[in-house]
């Protein structure tokens, strides 16, 4: 008789429109970046200027691969302004899912209703997982469509494990949020707590990548989890997949339990 | 519906020694009190008194320090969202937000909660006026209050616990509220309610507490509250000297606030009764009347008199209350 997942439908369909905001950002910036790669990083004119540049910005912005289609791909897409955009998204989902909802007194009327505190966390994460996985789904749909015409030569297997990669990164930056947000009942430190993992994950990347005194940095950094050996040229490392997700799972459980054993709208 | 486990009593709600600390800030102090099923208990206090704190705590939304609750035999800490299912509730502030229609909106509600039979929804916002096809973000204050009381009413609950409900509707909907109350008291439920306003509440309940401070100052029936209450007296007479005339009335037992003034051959006498009323006919047999006035108990009055000198709440409740426009006589011990 009772339609399952109700709290989920509601977060989900509740954000249809801004979900669809997001999925026509990232296929804007799709459709902008990569039908330029023949004339930008494929060219020998680009590849000139390159060289031009100080050795420590290309590092630092993940250009050292950006004169191969993958390479590129992987700068420009996956490493900045899909991460950029895809974060802000997930970021301000997960504050948004618990410690807003709290903050902004709508919690306590779902909580007196018929339903757990553990199933809150859980629903509302799946829709923001499922939020994330669409958006994936749709960036590394459009990529393989632009894959010929752009000349980006990149292999599907490692654009499936790319974009897997690309969900749990910016999944863990949302689900950093999710569970700050849940603790402390506020949509702004989750916010702090998401951009901040989102944020330090790429300078420590930036900055490990400069020299072998700062390469510990790496591996504090989300981020070169995932991209640290270049996926899109190369393939997933699916051990960094397990614990990109596996983190991420740890996180809405701590939230879960969190949000069980205390006060609500205090 | 669930089957009543666990239950040996009549009472519906029953809290004992009810405390909550927030950090080193407790603010309920042992509170302790029962309902009776099918009865409609009324909670009055000033904004800060502990109220919505009780109420909270019987929805398991925040968890107390001590003391325990029963809420339809259960304790609500373990008893799980089955328990929270036979509960009507509305917060004592209702936020609504969201690009929902209002229909849409209790849908989900309905989802999460016992079953609601079909029609009840669009009866109900009939009832109270309130258009369930305008999206919820353009709703004013009162409306959003009539979409949160359709919410705890729609699924029939064993119990409704409505915090200020009667907080941002116009009279004539305080009056539908008050029916609605009714019928449900009628269909066997057990209504808890509260209010920073008796006039609210001693329409719609049996029995009233009085929570001042995180205490429960007292319980009583809004009857006895009555009769307790303090009745304002005013009075002329003629071929009387105004001596004479404070020496009588103040033999009566229960006349406070004495005054007399000389008028022409005559007397103008103002003084307050909180006792029986037959001595004072009889006291007043004797006089030559022109004028007579003994005032309805201000049951506002009794009860301000409860909470002490402390009003933490201004003056919020006289103007819509039954004491309006009379002369008012505030923060009197009691």
């Amino acid at each position: 008789m009772t339609k399952p997942l109700p709290l989920f439908r509601r977060a989900f369909v509740d954000s249809w429109r801004s979900t669809l905001g997001w999925a026509a950002g990232l296929a804007a910036t799709i459709f902008l970046y990569l039908p330029l790669y023949p004339s930008i990083g494929g060219s020998p004119e680009m590849q000139e200027v390159m060289k031009a540049f100080p050795p420590e910005m290309i590092k630092a912005l993940n250009y050292d691969q950006i004169t191969s289609g993958p390479g590129y791909t992987q700068a420009t897409m996956f490493g900045l302004i899909g991460f950029l955009l895809m974060t802000i998204a997930s970021v301000a989902w997960g504050a948004a899912a618990v410690g807003g909802d709290e903050e902004s007194g709508q919690l306590e009327l779902t909580l007196a209703h018929g339903v757990t505190r553990t199933q809150v966390v859980l629903e509302r994460a799946l829709a923001i997982l499922v939020r994330v996985l669409l958006l994936a789904g749709l960036v590394s749909v459009l990529i393989l469509l632009l894959n010929d015409s752009a000349e980006l030569d990149i292999r599907p297997e490692n654009l499936l494990g790319t974009s897997v990669l690309f969900a749990g990164l910016t999944m863990l930056s949302g689900t950093t949020a999710l569970c700050a947000g849940t603790v402390t009942g506020r949509n702004t430190f989750g916010l702090a707590a998401g951009a901040a993992v989102g944020v330090l994950g790429y300078v420590f990347n930036a900055v490990g990548r400069q020299s072998r005194d700062v390469e510990w940095l790496l591996d504090f950094s989300p981020y070169n989890w995932a991209y640290g050996n270049n996926p899109v040229a190369n393939g997933a490392d699916w051990a960094s997949v397990a614990w990109l997700w596996g983190l991420s799972a740890a996180l809405v459980a701590l939230s879960a339990l969190a949000l069980s054993r205390r006060d609500v709208g205090t | 519906m669930p089957p009543d486990t666990g239950t040996t009593t009549s009472q519906a709600i029953a809290v004992r020694s009810l405390t909550k600390k927030f950090g080193r800030r407790e603010v309920l102090h042992a509170v302790s009190f029962g309902i009776e099923k099918g009865s409609v208990f009324g909670v009055i206090g000033p904004n800060g008194a502990g109220k919505t704190t009780v109420m909270r705590c019987l929805l398991d939304i925040i968890r107390p320090t001590a003391g325990t609750a029963l809420v339809l035999g259960q304790d609500p800490r373990h008893a799980g969202p089955e328990l929270r299912r036979r509960i009507g509730y509305l917060p004592g502030e209702l936020f609504l937000e969201g690009r929902v229609t209002g229909r849409t909106l209790l849908a989900h509600y309905a989802d999460i909660s016992g079953p609601v039979r079909p029609g009840r929804i669009d009866a109900l916002a009939e009832r109270l006026g309130l258009d369930l096809d305008r999206n919820i973000r353009k709703l004013s204050k009162g409306n959003k209050q009539k979409l949160g009381l359709v919410q705890a009413f729609m699924h029939d609950p064993e119990l409704l616990v409505l915090d200020e409900p009667t907080s941002g509707l116009d009279p004539l909907v305080q009056q539908e509220f008050l029916a609605m109350v009714r019928e449900a008291q009628a269909n066997g439920q057990t209504v808890f309610l509260s209010s920073h306003v008796l006039s609210e509440i001693q329409q719609a309940a049996d029995q009233v507490a009085i929570l001042r401070d995180g205490r429960i100052i007292t319980v009583a029936t809004v009857d006895s509250l009555r009769e307790g209450a303090v009745r304002h007296l005013r009075l002329a007479a003629t071929g009387i000297s105004a001596a004479d005339a404070g020496a009588l009335l103040a033999r009566v037992p229960g006349v406070g606030q004495l005054e007399v003034l000389p008028a022409g051959d005559g007397v103008e006498l103002t003084a307050t009764l909180g006792g029986a009323i037959q001595p004072l006919l009889q006291a007043l047999a004797s006089l030559q009347l022109t004028e007579l006035v003994l005032e309805e108990p201000d049951l506002e009055e009794s009860v301000l008199a409860l909470y002490g000198t402390i009003r933490s709440n201004g003056n919020g409740g006289g103007a819509g209350s039954a004491g309006a426009g009379r002369r008012r006589r505030k923060g009197r011990g009691a």
